[in-house]
């Protein structure tokens, strides 16, 4: 059989092609149902990146701006005015829920005092939690997709592994031109699994530790605020 | 409860991806990564004897259409042995001379020799004498013989072979003076090495014992073995000898039987094998260029292959 022969028999079954867009349309369809969910799953990964590190931007600069305006020494009751008028996040959230609070037992001339130093600190508490439940939305699916995507990605490989090895032996020949389609597209899986996961790995534990910082400022921010009710609540009380 | 600012973070991610599959596609897709089709190579599995049938060179072989003539030395082209390349000189030398005096016809010999035999052919009506007629035609066939030899002589003097160069030192062709072969030898020269005659291969003569010799020497010693047929045990009379062959094809040295058996049929089989070797000399099957590799060799009798034709 002439060497030439054997070269054009084999081609036409597998175009040497390796193009982007090839690979991914030779691809058997389980092969491209993972591409493709890893194409979603970076798309999605990146969305919440973006936004996260919007959100966070935009709570740091919040919470800088409120610092600045409760240790100015303005009136708690005109800057709870101005903050009360829309709806509020981060420390002025936590500010204004626990000012309703106060004003709530004031305006009903409540007798007692004891229970409101819990009572606000409780409400506090709650909107601590709400606040980083809301900065750490989300955060999951970084951590899902970090961890799961390289497996998704050599799940594709596998397939196309198996792929390339049936095709050896339909065509009972292991030249290049025939395992080369089946492993390239197979690689091609993996290094989708790894662009997906590798920021979401990344961004996951940068933006863990930004909430937990957060977190923290915002504790900080109870205490000390509670700190200055309680005082109130027992000059109060001397009266 | 999606917060309007998911949307933009959605928005640019997939623009984002987008771009980047765009890229990937343009500048992944202007260098495919060919896998260039590699040639395979044909192997094939022959035999030992397969591969001696092949070098040897079989003379039934099929010709080719332009056989090439071996070549083992690249030579200059041979100055001038080109007959027709003469006959052209002279004809346009004798085309200028035509001019001043009328071309004497260039078969010139032929009719100087016709007279003499025309002459005993008019003259025997006046004179019956056998005798002198034999004589005179005798006489006038030498007379022709003579002038053609001279004719030749002088033709021969004319085709004067142009002066040989003369031998220069060449530093290019010091390769021929380190040739230790002998000089009288006559190599084949031609413009271009062709290491492979026509029929048959140069190394034909490879140097081992071609299968098709042996064959043919225990062909002809299985013939002249008379072993008794329908024996119960015919391994007991195998029979295994040495032997030695001289240069001249012959037995050097008388045959050493190397295996040992008991029993009358096989002392008859033993000794119809040594006849055998006696009377199968000489060896002509055995080329002398193998003379090495047959100067000794152990011949088994096995009377299993002797009826097989083997």
């Amino acid at each position: 059989m002439n060497p030439g022969d054997v070269a054009h028999s084999v081609l036409p079954l597998t175009s040497s092609d390796l193009s982007l867009f090839a690979l991914f349309w030779q691809a058997h369809w389980l092969v491209k149902c993972v591409m493709l969910g890893l194409l979603i799953a970076s798309v999605w990964v990146w969305a919440i990146v973006i936004d996260k590190v919007m959100l966070y931007t935009r709570t740091r600069r919040a919470m800088d701006r409120f610092e600045q305006a409760f240790w100015s020494g303005q009136s708690l009751e005109e800057l709870y005015k101005t903050l009360s008028a829309r709806p509020a996040h981060s420390m002025a959230a936590l500010f204004v829920a626990a000012m309703r609070e106060w004003k709530r037992s004031f305006e009903s001339h409540a007798r007692s005092f004891a229970g409101l130093q819990t009572r606000i600190e409780k409400v506090m508490d709650v909107t601590i939690a709400r606040e980083v439940e809301r900065l750490e939305r989300r955060l999951l699916v970084l951590a899902t997709v970090g961890s799961a995507g390289p497996f998704i990605g050599l799940f594709g490989t596998v397939w196309g592994i198996m792929t390339s090895f049936q095709s050896i032996a339909a065509s009972k020949n292991t030249s290049l031109a025939v395992v080369a389609p089946g492993i390239a597209e197979a690689l091609f899986a993996t290094a989708m699994g790894l662009i997906a996961a590798i920021p979401a790995t990344i961004f996951y534990n940068k933006f863990i530790s930004e909430v937990n910082r957060q977190a923290q400022r915002l504790e900080g921010f109870a205490d000390e605020f509670s700190a200055i009710l309680s005082r109130q609540i027992d000059e109060r009380g001397a009266q | 409860m999606k917060p309007p600012e998911m949307k933009t973070g959605l928005t640019i991610s997939a623009l984002a991806h987008a771009a980047l599959l765009l890229w990937g596609l343009l500048s992944l897709a202007a260098r495919p990564l060919e896998a260039a089709p590699t040639d395979a190579l044909p192997v094939d599995i022959i035999s030992d004897k397969q591969f001696s049938e092949m070098t040897k060179g079989v003379k039934n072989a099929p010709k080719d259409a332009k056989p090439a003539p071996l070549v083992e030395k690249v030579g200059d082209p041979k100055p001038v042995d080109d007959s027709t390349a003469k006959i052209n000189e002279k004809k346009e030398l004798k085309a200028s001379k035509a001019e001043v005096e009328p071309p004497p016809p260039p078969p010139e010999p032929k009719p100087k020799p016709k007279p003499p035999e025309a002459k005993p052919e008019k003259k025997p009506p006046p004179k019956v004498d056998p005798i002198a007629e034999t004589l005179k035609k005798e006489e006038a066939k030498k007379k022709a013989e003579e002038k053609k030899a001279q004719e030749k002589a002088k033709e021969e003097a004319k085709r004067k072979p142009p002066p040989k160069p003369q031998p220069k030192f060449d530093p290019n062709k010091i390769a021929a003076l380190l040739d230790k072969r002998e000089p009288q030898r006559q190599a084949s020269v031609g413009e271009t090495l062709v290491p492979v005659p026509g029929l048959g291969t140069p190394t034909g003569s490879a140097a081992k014992l071609s299968q098709s010799e042996i064959d043919a020497l225990r062909a002809r010693l299985m013939q002249l073995w008379n072993v008794p047929a329908g024996v119960q045990n015919p391994d007991e009379l195998k029979v295994t000898i040495l032997v030695t062959i001289g240069r001249d094809r012959k037995l050097s040295a008388p045959p050493r039987v190397l295996t040992s058996g008991r029993g009358p049929l096989y002392v008859a089989a033993r000794d119809s094998a040594v006849r055998a070797l006696f009377l199968s000399q000489p060896f002509d099957m055995l080329r002398p260029d193998h003379y090495e590799q047959w100067k000794e060799i152990e011949i088994t009798f096995d009377p299993r292959y002797m009826f097989g034709g083997g």
